[in-house]
């Protein structure tokens, strides 16, 4: 029951090569601004970025393509794929979230042998879909033979974690500092994917207005470190 | 869920240059006034508006508009719309566009303003041809409440999805549910009160566009932040977050007058509301 633990936490490992970690998602900005400097203000806007963006987006789209994958339907995820990429706006943060999908399909690829991620990675390469992190993730822990809930569940922990490493490098904080803020997420992460399992299909796609604006205000932030 | 409160069915062609009404159809609390045509270039202009002064508990409103070959068409409204407390049933008002090859739609409506207690919903629906153009607008208020508060109403929420030859091209959602957010909080609303939004369509926009754009928009303007950025496909969108409506429309207007020039060489004329 517990075989897919640690294949799993090698896809979130800080060591699995995605490509996250030049990745800010608008951090930066505020950063650049000064309106981020320190833990305290650092964990508000990832609290923000996980309750008010990344539910309704990557998170919510983990349960859906789980249940495509469990349906075998094919097309739901396609049409999946496209609708992430049509609904990030920040065109860095679109791109960015294609270019990591493509590069962790290809990684898995290598890993795993999953019929439905060969279709999507061919998709990817005829340019029939755009390549999304959390579809891959999904094909990942449905191959696994996980739940839905720990799919979403690690999904959002990796991209969380990736953050906070990238915020201790860039903001900078201490490494305990970072630590911290990984152990205080480890409720807001637990809720999230709760409030994720029984999340209206209608709210797929929420974007909270400042977040956006500093995602796309990043395309101007002078000295960067980061894609996005 | 059959009746609608207020309904709309407009559609404009162009005749040897200038386009005049092919089909007006309103019933209840929507309508249009007569055609105006603002300046020589034929394209001609409606103003919406709501009979009613105002959308009340469980209204239900719908547009149809159709922009024909080569049709070029203004959609304003005569004054902010005004959404008061809906105790039982939200509002919803839902627009379909549909622009056909070489159209121009611009949407400019005045501030949508939500009152204590309000629950509003909208979808919009544009269905468009590649060689069409759209610029699209909307601005989201708070009502003034007794408490004084800034956000007294209950929920906004706005979904717009784009088709360009019949793909799904852009699809936005903002939800605002002042209860259960801290809407001042970093990430949210920022301290401010007003969000204003624009989503431009056309097959040329490119990055340097943008890039332009910003520079002569954004980068002048205080007390507000701008974010812009391109679109999936040929287009650009613009948030913008201020605490006066005044400033959100100018930035708008900005936007517009730069369009304007860039793609047919003109300065669009001031919408005057009565």
């Amino acid at each position: 029951m517990t075989d897919h633990y640690l294949p799993l936490m090698q896809l979130c490992d800080s060591s699995f090569p995605t490509g996250a970690f030049s990745h800010s998602y608008g951090l930066e900005t505020y950063i650049q601004e000064g309106l981020i400097h320190d833990r305290q203000s650092f964990t508000q806007w990832l609290t923000a970025f996980l309750h008010e963006q990344l539910i309704y987006t990557d998170g919510l789209a983990s349960r859906i393509a789980f249940n495509a994958l469990e349906q075998n339907d094919v097309e739901a995820l396609w049409a999946l794929d496209h609708k992430l990429y049509v609904q990030n706006l920040p065109s860095e943060t679109r791109e960015g979230a294609q270019r990591m999908g493509q590069r962790m399909a290809k990684l898995i690829q290598s890993l795993y042998d999953i019929p439905v991620l060969t279709l999507y990675a061919d998709r990817m390469q005829k340019k029939q879909s755009f390549g999304h992190p959390a579809l891959v993730f999904s094909m990942v822990g449905h191959h696994l033979n996980t739940s839905s809930f720990a799919v979403t569940l690690y999904y959002l922990y990796s991209t969380c974690s990736s953050l906070i490493q990238n915020a201790v490098r860039a903001i900078p904080l201490g490494q305990t500092d970072g630590q911290k803020t990984i152990q205080h997420f480890h409720g807001e992460l637990q809720k999230a994917a709760e409030l994720i399992q029984c999340m209206d299909i209608e709210d797929f796609g929420i974007v909270s207005p400042g977040l956006e604006i500093a995602q796309m205000k990043h395309e101007h932030v002078n000295i960067r470190i980061f894609m996005s | 869920m059959a009746g609608w409160t207020g309904l709309l069915r407009l559609a404009v062609a162009d005749r040897n240059g200038k386009t005049v009404p092919n089909r007006v159809y309103f019933e209840g609390a929507l309508k249009v006034m007569r055609p105006i045509y603002h300046q020589a270039s034929g394209q001609v202009c409606y103003y919406l508006l709501n009979p009613g002064g105002g959308y009340i508990d469980g209204d239900r409103y719908r547009m149809e508009i159709t922009a024909e070959k080569q049709a070029r068409l203004t959609l304003t409204t005569q004054s902010a719309t005004k959404v008061y407390r809906t105790p039982r049933h939200h509002v919803y008002q839902e627009a379909e566009f549909h622009l056909k090859e070489g159209s121009y739609l611009e949407y400019l409506p005045d501030p949508l303003i939500a009152y204590q207690q309000a629950r509003f919903m909208q979808k919009t629906v544009v269905r468009m041809d590649r060689t069409s153009t759209l610029f699209y607008s909307d601005i989201l208020t708070p009502g003034w409440s007794p408490e004084n508060r800034d956000f007294s109403y209950e929920q906004l929420r706005l979904i717009t999805e784009i088709y360009v030859d019949d793909e799904l091209a852009v699809y936005d959602h903002i939800k605002l549910q002042p209860a259960h957010q801290k809407m001042d909080a970093l990430g949210s609303m920022e301290g401010y009160t007003h969000l204003g939004s624009i989503l431009a369509v056309r097959g040329d926009i490119t990055q340097d566009l943008v890039n332009r754009l910003y520079q002569e928009v954004a980068e002048a303007e205080v007390e507000c932040r701008i974010g812009i950025s391109r679109l999936p496909i040929g287009g650009f969108t613009v948030r913008i977050l201020a605490n006066q409506t005044q400033v959100v429309e100018r930035i708008i207007e900005r936007c517009h007058h730069f369009v304007s020039k860039e793609w047919f060489q003109t300065k669009p004329s001031f919408l005057r509301k009565y």
